[in-house]
C-alpha cells in the first residue's frame, strides 16, 4: 500500500515539474523581451515615465509620444537650441518676403528617410498639407491654419505662403506639427513611423521599453550611442529604484525630486537640474462663481506662497515666475512682484467683495506634482477663510474629461506643457480657463504679424496685462531634473522641446 | 458521472456568457469619450467626431459587442483603437508573465506552507505549533506591497544582491530573468504561504482526528509518521481546493507587486489600459482574468466529480 | 457552549478592534494637531514631545492622521462588510430554503461574481466612478457578497433539517418568519465570523487600492494613503512610513484574531484555527 503511494506521489510530481517546465519554455518564446544591462558604450538606457499609447501623434494626444519620436525618429525643417532660439535641421536657411508672409526654405541635400526614400521640396508640401487634411486628427493641427499654400521651386527650394505674417507660425514648426514625412511611409504611423532622423525604432516591447537603432545612412553627423532603449516605468521611485541597481543609465523629467539627495552625493552619478517649458499652473473658472470676480482670484494669488508651495511640494527645484511664460521664452520677465504672500490684502480684497468663508471645490488631477502642490495650497487658502475641498480627477480621462472639456470646475491645478502656450490659454476665451482675452486680442495679433524686436515688446505687454487680471496663479515652472551615470555626456538640461533629443549623448 | 461533467461545461459556457456581458456592459458606463481622450486637448468636435468614426464607437451598442464577442471565440480580441494594434497577441505575452509570476510563487508559498502548516498542527499544543501560528498571523496582515518594498530596500538597494525591479524573457538573458524573480516571487508567496498555512493546519488538525489515522497511532507510528503515510493524501483536497482558487486570486492580486517590481503583466496592462480609456483592451484583459478563474473552478469541479461526489459538496465549505 | 472562557486569540483581537475604535471615536473629539494643516518649516521631524510619532512630508502632525485614519479604516470596514452582509445573507438563505433552481442560479451567480476579484472590481469601478473611498468600499463590498451568500447557505441548508424548523414548516409559517425567527439566529455566528474576517480583508484592500492611487484621494489621511505618500522618503525619512504600516497590520492582525476567537468560541468543533 504505502509503495504503490509513493509511486503515485513521485509521478504526480513529475507531471508538475513538466508542466511547469512547459511553461518555462513557452515563456522562453516570447515573454518580454527587454535586453539586460548594458555596460558598452554603443548602448544607453533611458528611465521615462509614461509609455505612448501608441507612436503616431498626427492622431494621438499627449507628450509621451513626441518627447520619444520628435528630434530622434522625426525632424522639422527648424528646431530649437537649448536657449530656445530657432535653429536650421532640415532646412540650411530661410527667408521671409512678401511683407513676412512667406517663408522660402532652402533644404539640406542628401537626407533620406528611415524607408530609404530620398527627402525633399515635395516632401515638405506633403507634410504641412497633410496636417491640414483630415488625416491629421491631433488638436495642435490647428497651429498649421495659418498656411495658405506650399509651393515647391525646386527639389531643395519650397515657399510656404501664410494668409498673415506670423511670427508664431515659425517657431511652430520646431514641434511635432512641423514634423516631415514620405508619402510612401504613413500607412502605420502608430507603429512603423518613419521619418529623417538620426534613430529608428528597432522593436517595441509594450509595457516596457521603445528601442531605437542608429541609422547609418543618416545625413548628419552620427549619434553618439548607437542602441538606445527607452524604458517606461510606472512611477519615479521605481526609475530611481533601477538606476541604483543599474539597469538603466539615465532618468530623464524625473517625477521625484526627494530621491535627489541620494544621488547629488553620490559621485557615480551627476544630477541635472534644467528647466521647462510647463508652468505649474493654479487655473480658476474666470467665468463661473466666485472666480468670476477679478478681485476673487487676485485674493488667491495674495494668499498663495508660491516659495513655500515650490519648496515643500517640489523639494525647493522650479523656477519661481509670477507669470505663465518660462524664462526659455523670448518674452519672459520677472513678475513675482506684482503679487508677493500677503495674507491681510487677500483677506481684504474678499472683505470687498463680501465673500466671506467662501467655500469651493479644487479639482486635483491625479498626478504627483499636483496632489503634492494641491494639500499645500488647499491649507494656505484655509489662513485666508477660503475652504477648498479637494476632489480628485483621474488624470487625463477625467479630468479631461470634467475640467477641460465641460468645464465644470471652480479651481484645478495643471501642468501645462505645451511651448509657447500663452495665447492658447489665454487668447480664447471659450478656453477652459474662460479668460476674456477683449484686452489683449488686438494686441497680440499686432505683435505677432510684426518684426521680431516689436513682437517681444509686444507680447511682454500682453504679458503683464493678463497678469494683472489674476486668470491663473503660475506657482513655478517645472524644472527638468535628469539624473545620469556619471559617465554620460551631452544630456540637455533644458527641456525646450517636446522632444527628449538623443543624438548629442554619448558615454565618455 | 458522464451527465455530471456535461452539466459542469455547461455551467460553464452559460456563466462565460454572463460574463462577456457584465464585462461588456459594465465597460460602457465609463465615463470619458475615448475619441475624445484620443484627439486630446483643443480637438474640435470634428475631429473628436472623425475619431470616434475610426474607433467603431459611435455604432450602436449591439452591433459593438457582436463584434467584439464574436471574435472571442476564435481567440481574436480585434485591434484596439488607442495602441492600434492586435491585442491578442500582447494578451498572449503579459498571460505568460503572469502565469510564471503566479506559478512560482504559488509553488513557493506551497512548499513553505504544506511543511509548515503540518508542523503547527503536529505540535499544535507546542511552542513551535504556536509560534508557526503566530508566524501566520503576522504573515497575512501585512500588505503584499508592504512587503515588496521592503524587500526592495533592503536586498536591492542596501545590500545590491539583485536587481530592484524589471523584466527580462528568460529566452535573452536566463540569469537576469531569474535574479529579477527573486523578489517579486518571494513578496508574493510570503502572503500568500501564510494564508495557505492556516489552511492546511485545519486540513491536517481535521484528518488527525479521523480514524484511520488513529489506528496508524494505535500500532505505534508517532503521530507525524502516521499522517505522513496515511493522512497527507486526504488533508490535500481542501488544500487544493484552496489552492485553486487563490491562485486565480493571485493573478489579479499580483497587480500591485507587478507596480512596485515594474513587471509587464496582465494586471500591469489592466491598469495602463483603464489610464487610457482603451476599452477594448480592458475587456480584453478583464476577460481573460475572469476565464482564467471559471476555467480553474471548472477543472476542481470536474475533478471532484471524478474522484467522488461526496467530497466535492464537503470541499465546498472550505472555498 | 463547551468553553465558556475566551480564548487568548479573542481577547487580542476583541482588544485590538477596540483599541482601533477608540483611536477613530478620539479623533473626531481631539487630536494633538490639525491632522490636514500643513507646516512647511516643521516638515519631516522625528518623534518628539510635540509630536509623539513626528510629522510628515508636508509638517503635519503623524499621530493625528493615524488617529483620522483609523476612522477610514473602520468606515470602509463597516460600510463594505455592510453591503456584503446585507445582499450575501438574505440571498443565500433564500437560496438555501428554496433549494432547486432559485439555489442553482443564485449560487452560479455568486460563482460568476467570485470571479471578479475585489481589486479586479476596485479597478473598475475607480474608472467608472473616478477613485474615492466609496468607489472603493463598493467594490470591496461586492466583491465579498458571494462569501457571505455561501457561508450563509451552508448554514441555512443545516437549520432547515433541525427539528423546530420543520415543525414551523410543518405548521406553515410563512417563509419569511422562518428565515427571521429560526434560521438567522442560529447562523448569526456563522456570518459574525465571516464578518471579521471580511473585515480583516477589506483593511487590506483599501490598502491596496491607495497605494495604487485608486482608493481614498487625498488629503483625507487614510493608511494606505499615508503608505503611498511615504514612498519617497523611504530612505530619508522611515518613520512616515512605519506608523501607518503597523497600524494595517495591527488592525488586520485584530481582525481575523476576533474571527478565530469567535470560531473558537461559538463553534468548538471547527475550533482547530480553520481559516
Amino acid at each position: 500500500m504505502q509503495a504503490i503511494l509513493t509511486a503515485r506521489r513521485g509521478r504526480r510530481g513529475a507531471r508538475l515539474a513538466a508542466v511547469l517546465a512547459a511553461l518555462l519554455m513557452l515563456a522562453a518564446c516570447s515573454a518580454g523581451s527587454t535586453g539586460g544591462a548594458p555596460a558598452d558604450k554603443d548602448k544607453l538606457v533611458v528611465a521615462l515615465t509614461g509609455e505612448p499609447v501608441n507612436l503616431d501623434f498626427t492622431t494621438t494626444a499627449g507628450a509621451a509620444i513626441p518627447q520619444a519620436m520628435m528630434a530622434n525618429v522625426y525632424e522639422g525643417l527648424v528646431t530649437l537650441d537649448q536657449t530656445g532660439a530657432i535653429r536650421p535641421l532640415l532646412a540650411t536657411k530661410w527667408e521671409t518676403s512678401n511683407a513676412n508672409k512667406s517663408y522660402t526654405f532652402t533644404l539640406v541635400e542628401g537626407a533620406t528617410f528611415s524607408n530609404g526614400a530620398a527627402f525633399d521640396a515635395e516632401d515638405v508640401k506633403f507634410s504641412i498639407e497633410r496636417v491640414k487634411s483630415a488625416a491629421w486628427l491631433n488638436g495642435l493641427k490647428s497651429k498649421m491654419d495659418d498656411v495658405q499654400d506650399v509651393v515647391v521651386n525646386s527639389p531643395n527650394s519650397v515657399t510656404v505662403n501664410l494668409a498673415r505674417p506670423s511670427q508664431a507660425w515659425l517657431y511652430s514648426m520646431t514641434t511635432l506639427v512641423g514634423a516631415m514625412f514620405d508619402p510612401s511611409g504613413v500607412d502605420d504611423l502608430a507603429n512603423n513611423p518613419v521619418g529623417t532622423g538620426p534613430y529608428k525604432l528597432a522593436s517595441w516591447a509594450r509595457g516596457e521599453s521603445i528601442n531605437l537603432e542608429a541609422r547609418p545612412d543618416y545625413w548628419g553627423a552620427a549619434p553618439g550611442i548607437k542602441d538606445v532603449s527607452l524604458r517606461y516605468f510606472a512611477d519615479a521611485i521605481a526609475t530611481t529604484n533601477a538606476l541604483s541597481s543599474g539597469d538603466v543609465d539615465v532618468i530623464y523629467n524625473m517625477q521625484a525630486p526627494e530621491l535627489l539627495s541620494s544621488f547629488e552625493s553620490n559621485p557615480a552619478y551627476q544630477v541635472i537640474e534644467g528647466t521647462s517649458n510647463g508652468e505649474v499652473i493654479l487655473s480658476m473658472n474666470n467665468k463661473a462663481k466666485p472666480f468670476n470676480d477679478k478681485r476673487v482670484r487676485q485674493a488667491v494669488l495674495y494668499a498663495i506662497d508660491r516659495k513655500a508651495v515650490r519648496d515643500t511640494a517640489w523639494n525647493g527645484l522650479g523656477t519661481l515666475v509670477g507669470g505663465p511664460v518660462p524664462p526659455t521664452d523670448p518674452y519672459y520677465e520677472d513678475l513675482n512682484d506684482r503679487y508677493p504672500f500677503d495674507p491681510a490684502k487677500a483677506r481684504e480684497l474678499l472683505k470687498e467683495v463680501g465673500v466671506q468663508d467662501l467655500k469651493i471645490t479644487f479639482t486635483v488631477p491625479t498626478r504627483p506634482y499636483a496632489t503634492a502642490v494641491s494639500e499645500i495650497v488647499q491649507s494656505q487658502l484655509r489662513d485666508v477663510g477660503i475652504d477648498a475641498k479637494i476632489a480628485s480627477a483621474e488624470f487625463p480621462a477625467v479630468w479631461l474629461d470634467t475640467v477641460f472639456t465641460r468645464h465644470d470646475y471652480q479651481m484645478s491645478v495643471i501642468l501645462a506643457v505645451e511651448a509657447r502656450d500663452l495665447l492658447t490659454m489665454f487668447n480664447n476665451p471659450n478656453y477652459y480657463i474662460g479668460y476674456d482675452n477683449s484686452k489683449i486680442k488686438d494686441e497680440a495679433a499686432a505683435a505677432d504679424a510684426s518684426d521680431e524686436a516689436t513682437y517681444v515688446e509686444g507680447m511682454k505687454n500682453v504679458v503683464r496685462t493678463i497678469v494683472e487680471d489674476a486668470p491663473v496663479d503660475t506657482l513655478f515652472i517645472f524644472p527638468n531634473i535628469s539624473v545620469a551615470k556619471a559617465g554620460i555626456t551631452g544630456l540637455g538640461a533644458n527641456s525646450v522641446t517636446e522632444a527628449l533629443n538623443l543624438a548629442p549623448i554619448a558615454w565618455s | 458521472m458522464l451527465v455530471r461533467i456535461a452539466g459542469n461545461l455547461a455551467r460553464f459556457v452559460l456563466s462565460l456568457l454572463a460574463a462577456t456581458l457584465a464585462v461588456f456592459a459594465l465597460m460602457r458606463v465609463l465615463p470619458g469619450d475615448p475619441a475624445a481622450i484620443a484627439a486630446g486637448e483643443n480637438a474640435t468636435p470634428e475631429v473628436v467626431a472623425g475619431l470616434a468614426r475610426q474607433f467603431g464607437t459611435d455604432r450602436p451598442l449591439p452591433v459593438q459587442y457582436w463584434d467584439w464577442f464574436s471574435g472571442l471565440w476564435r481567440g481574436d480580441f480585434g485591434i484596439s483603437y488607442v495602441t492600434r494594434t492586435d491585442i491578442s497577441p500582447l494578451v498572449a505575452d503579459k498571460v505568460q508573465v503572469s502565469l510564471i509570476l503566479v506559478t512560482l510563487a504559488m509553488a513557493l508559498a506551497l512548499a513553505i506552507a504544506v511543511p509548515a502548516g503540518t508542523i503547527a498542527a503536529v505540535r499544535h499544543h507546542k511552542p513551535s505549533g504556536a509560534v508557526i501560528s503566530a508566524a501566520s498571523q503576522l504573515g497575512i496582515a501585512i500588505p503584499g506591497f508592504l512587503l515588496g518594498i521592503v524587500l526592495v530596500s533592503f536586498f536591492a538597494l542596501r545590500l545590491g544582491w539583485l536587481p530592484a525591479n524589471g523584466w527580462v524573457a528568460p529566452g535573452v538573458d536566463f540569469a537576469g530573468f531569474a535574479s529579477r524573480l527573486v523578489l517579486p516571487v518571494i513578496a508574493l508567496a510570503g502572503v500568500q504561504s501564510a494564508i495557505l498555512v492556516r489552511y492546511v493546519r485545519s486540513a491536517v488538525l481535521e484528518v488527525m482526528h479521523e480514524d484511520y489515522l488513529r489506528t496508524a497511532r494505535a500500532k505505534g507510528l508517532s503521530p507525524l509518521g502516521a499522517l505522513v503515510r496515511h493522512g497527507l493524501r486526504n488533508a490535500a483536497i481542501p488544500v487544493l481546493t484552496v489552492t485553486s482558487v487563490q491562485f486565480s486570486a493571485l493573478i489579479i492580486g499580483a497587480v500591485v507587486i507587478e507596480r512596485v517590481f515594474v513587471i509587464p503583466g496582465l494586471g500591469s496592462m489592466l491598469l495602463s489600459a483603464v489610464a487610457n480609456r482603451d476599452l477594448l483592451t480592458v475587456q480584453s484583459v478583464v476577460m481573460v482574468l475572469v476565464a482564467l478563474t471559471l476555467v480553474v473552478n471548472l477543472l476542481v469541479d470536474v475533478l471532484y466529480t471524478i474522484v467522488d461526489p461526496r467530497i466535492r459538496a464537503a470541499a465546498q465549505g472550505a472555498r | 457552549m463547551k468553553n465558556a472562557r475566551p480564548t487568548p486569540a479573542l481577547l487580542a483581537g476583541a482588544a485590538i478592534v477596540a483599541l482601533i475604535a477608540a483611536a477613530a471615536l478620539l479623533s473626531f473629539v481631539y487630536t494633538p494637531f490639525d491632522p490636514l494643516q500643513v507646516n512647511a518649516p516643521a516638515r519631516l521631524q522625528s518623534p518628539s514631545l510635540q509630536h509623539w510619532l513626528g510629522t510628515d512630508n508636508l509638517g503635519r502632525d503623524l499621530l493625528s492622521r493615524i488617529l483620522v485614519g483609523a476612522r477610514i479604516t473602520l468606515l470602509v470596514g463597516v460600510v463594505s462588510v455592510g453591503i456584503a452582509v446585507l445582499i450575501g445573507t438574505p440571498v443565500g438563505i433564500w437560496a438555501g430554503m428554496k433549494r432547486g433552481a432559485v439555489e442553482e442560479i443564485t449560487m452560479r451567480g455568486a460563482d460568476i461574481l467570485l470571479a471578479f476579484p475585489a481589486l479586479l472590481l476596485a479597478i473598475m469601478f475607480a474608472a467608472i466612478y473616478g477613485a474615492s473611498t466609496v468607489s472603493a468600499m463598493a467594490a470591496i463590498g461586492l466583491a465579498s457578497v458571494p462569501g457571505f451568500a455561501r457561508v450563509a447557505r451552508a448554514g441555512t441548508l443545516q437549520v432547515m433539517n433541525a427539528e423546530y424548523v420543520l415543525a414551523a414548516r410543518a405548521a406553515a409559517q410563512r417563509p419569511v418568519r422562518i428565515a427571521a425567527r429560526h434560521v438567522l439566529p442560529n447562523i448569526t455566528g456563522m456570518l459574525l465570523i465571516q464578518c471579521s474576517v471580511t473585515f480583516a480583508l477589506a483593511v487590506l484592500a483599501e490598502a491596496a487600492l491607495s497605494f495604487l492611487g485608486l482608493g481614498t484621494p487625498p488629503p483625507v489621511p487614510s493608511w494606505g494613503r499615508m503608505l503611498q505618500e511615504s514612498q519617497q522618503y523611504w530612505g530619508s525619512f522611515p518613520a512616515m512610513a512605519i506608523w501607518p504600516g503597523l497600524a494595517i497590520a495591527l488592525a488586520v492582525m485584530g481582525f481575523n484574531l476576533l474571527g478565530d476567537g469567535l470560531r473558537d468560541r461559538l463553534d468548538p468543533k471547527l475550533g482547530r484555527g480553520k481559516a
